[in-house]
């Protein structure tokens, strides 16, 4: 369980996480999603306490990261920056952080085997790849045998096997009722494995909603091929309803049901060649949610029909 | 890489031992397998005491020649000949004790460390237990037998000797590794508050190697002598010799400013590590 409270963050004069509210339940993989710089490794980073907060609570099962009496049975926590001294041995790198709460050699042993680096255990850290160095990052986090499980951007630098791998594994320690939280700037990746999602942009909370809601929710319209389209336009205006011009005499009809437009048509004797509803992508739902939190956004060639057309 | 089985639990197998918790005797073998599992601290140690032993057997040898060579300034007293080494070594223990913690910041490593242990504090009492442990038992061994060796050689070409139970001699031999211990221990509050390896390295030797000379040319006369007693390496003199410098501080006097060139910087990299975001 993770509660975060009104958690802002400020690094001079600029606000890395602005009253940011949520919570984290177990049980369930949860995305931490938001464009880069939206503030997800700073909450992450005062959620074990590597920074301060400058206002407000982030707290783990219930307490302050620091007041538990064994903070690594608590959340396991891979941070997206490297976090690992090149010139040590992956088993040495484990055994040196398990031994702080009496962990042993055997668990040690045990979670380099779960992640699969059991035969270059002994090699030095420095000589791995991205995709290893991600999987002793994620042995880090497994070995207090956590109740929370927190991933900063676990995919980087995995192969598709390893992120096959991953998406298992934690759905697995969600099944087990553990909490699950990872984060990701990839829409794409979290529908794949999380069912609820915490979206940020700018350091503020866009939306606290399950994988499902957000699709559901997204405003998608139906596309509607006419030789008649400017009549169509307006025939369908009106309260509520918004169209536009997605090129080759194709309308984007948002607000009104395919019914609704055929039988309209049908009465105003206007054809209709083609009529297709639009399903939102989680991609197109999260572009909507962060349309006003990125920073630059690019060129939109559609043109829009005001009410006046 | 071996390919991983995907129903392997990942919870603990072994039931029967006790439940992990945070322990400062935990933290404290942490960073006894961080200090053993990476090569540079080995080398460091192992510089240190080839420089220390080599240092004071070139010296003694120097001695028998008849020559003026290389030499310590008290070119009569047979201890400070064969603990001559203790300058140079210095330079190298330094390092052992930045890197320590440097090299944490400049990994990331310190990140792990400091997620494994959020009161932080334990971590740096830990290193600095670790760092007297290691250094100082190291150190005693080395200054010893270099005495000893320094003292044969001496003695071989009948030469006036110490002995270890002569009059200061065993506090000049405990000294010079309690001198090295401490330089080691201001490394490690050095590479905390400075949190980089260049930065704490170039503070730490300005002031053990740079300061006494820098001050001597630029000081006034009048008080020169003064100030400069009061820094650590003249400090440390005073219990480093079996007679303390005439114009310095005395033993007692020197243990205790010496003393307070260690702890001074370590409350200070306490405060920070405490305040500061990682």
């Amino acid at each position: 369980m993770i509660e975060v409270a009104n958690l802002t963050k400020r690094y001079g004069a600029k606000t890395a996480v602005d009253g940011l509210t949520f919570t984290v339940r177990p049980g369930t993989v949860t995305g931490f999603l938001g464009p880069n710089g939206a503030g997800k490794s700073t909450t992450m980073r005062m959620l074990v306490g590597l920074d301060t907060p400058t206002s407000g609570t982030a707290k783990v099962n219930g307490k302050v990261y620091a007041e538990h009496r064994a903070p690594l049975r608590e959340i396991g926590v891979l941070l997206e920056a490297r976090a690992v001294h090149p010139g040590r041995s992956a088993r040495d790198h484990l055994l040196a952080i398990g031994a702080t709460h009496g962990i042993t050699a055997q668990r040690v042993d045990e979670v380099l085997e779960l992640v699969g680096l059991t035969e270059v255990a002994r090699r030095r850290v420095g000589n791995f790849s991205l995709g290893m160095g991600q999987r002793l990052g994620i042995a880090v986090a497994l070995l207090g045998d956590p109740h929370t499980v927190m991933l900063d951007e676990p995919v980087n630098g995995l192969d598709p096997d390893g992120i096959k791998w991953i998406r298992t594994l934690l759905k697995g320690l969600a099944a087990e009722g553990r909490t699950v939280f990872i984060s990701s700037h990839l829409m794409s990746e979290m529908a794949l494995t999380a069912e609820h999602l915490i979206v940020v942009g700018r350091g503020r909370l866009i939306a606290d909603v399950s994988v499902a809601d957000l699709i559901a929710s997204a405003t998608r319209g139906v596309h509607v091929l006419s030789p008649r389209s400017t009549d169509l336009v307006r025939l369908l205006n009106g309260d509520g309803v918004k169209i536009s011009s997605v090129g080759g005499g194709v309308l984007d009809v948002v607000g009104l049901s395919t019914e609704d437009i055929a039988l309209r048509a049908l009465a105003a004797g206007i054809p209709i060649y083609e009529l297709t509803p639009q399903r939102a992508s989680l991609e197109e739902a999260y572009m909507e949610l962060t349309e006003e939190s990125v920073e630059y956004h690019g060129g939109t060639t559609t043109t829009s029909f005001g009410k006046a057309a | 890489m071996s390919t991983t089985t995907m129903e392997r639990p990942v919870a603990r197998t072994a039931v029967d031992e006790p439940e992990p918790r945070l322990r400062f005797t935990g933290v404290l073998r942490s960073e006894w397998v961080k200090l053993r599992s990476v090569r540079s601290s080995a080398m460091t140690l192992l510089g240190a005491a080839v420089a220390m032993l080599s240092a004071g057997l070139v010296f003694a040898s120097t001695r028998t020649s008849g020559g003026n060579g290389p030499g310590p300034r008290d070119l009569v007293d047979p201890t400070a000949i064969s603990l001559a080494g203790v300058n140079i070594a210095q330079l190298i223990i330094g390092v052992l004790g930045v890197m320590i913690v440097s090299s944490e910041y400049s990994t990331g490593m310190i990140r792990s460390t400091l997620t494994g242990v959020p009161s932080r504090l334990p971590v740096l009492a830990a290193k600095v237990s670790v760092v007297i442990g290691t250094v100082f038992p190291a150190m005693l061994l080395t200054a010893l037998t270099a005495f000893l060796g320094g003292q044969a050689i001496m003695g071989g070409a009948d030469l006036p000797t110490a002995a270890l139970g002569d009059p200061g001699v065993l506090k000049a031999v405990i000294g010079s590794a309690a001198a090295l211990t401490g330089i080691a221990v201001i490394g490690v509050a050095l590479g905390s508050i400075l949190r980089s390896t260049a930065g704490a390295l170039s503070t730490l030797f300005g002031l053990v190697f740079l300061a006494p000379g820098l001050g001597q040319l630029l000081l006034p006369t009048s008080w020169r002598d003064d100030v400069l007693k009061f820094l650590p390496s003249n400090a440390g003199g005073s219990f480093t010799s079996v007679v303390p410098p005439a114009d310095g501080l005395g033993t007692t006097a020197g243990v205790l400013v010496f003393a307070a060139w260690v702890v001074v910087p370590l409350i200070a990299a306490a405060v920070l590590l405490r305040g500061r975001d990682a």
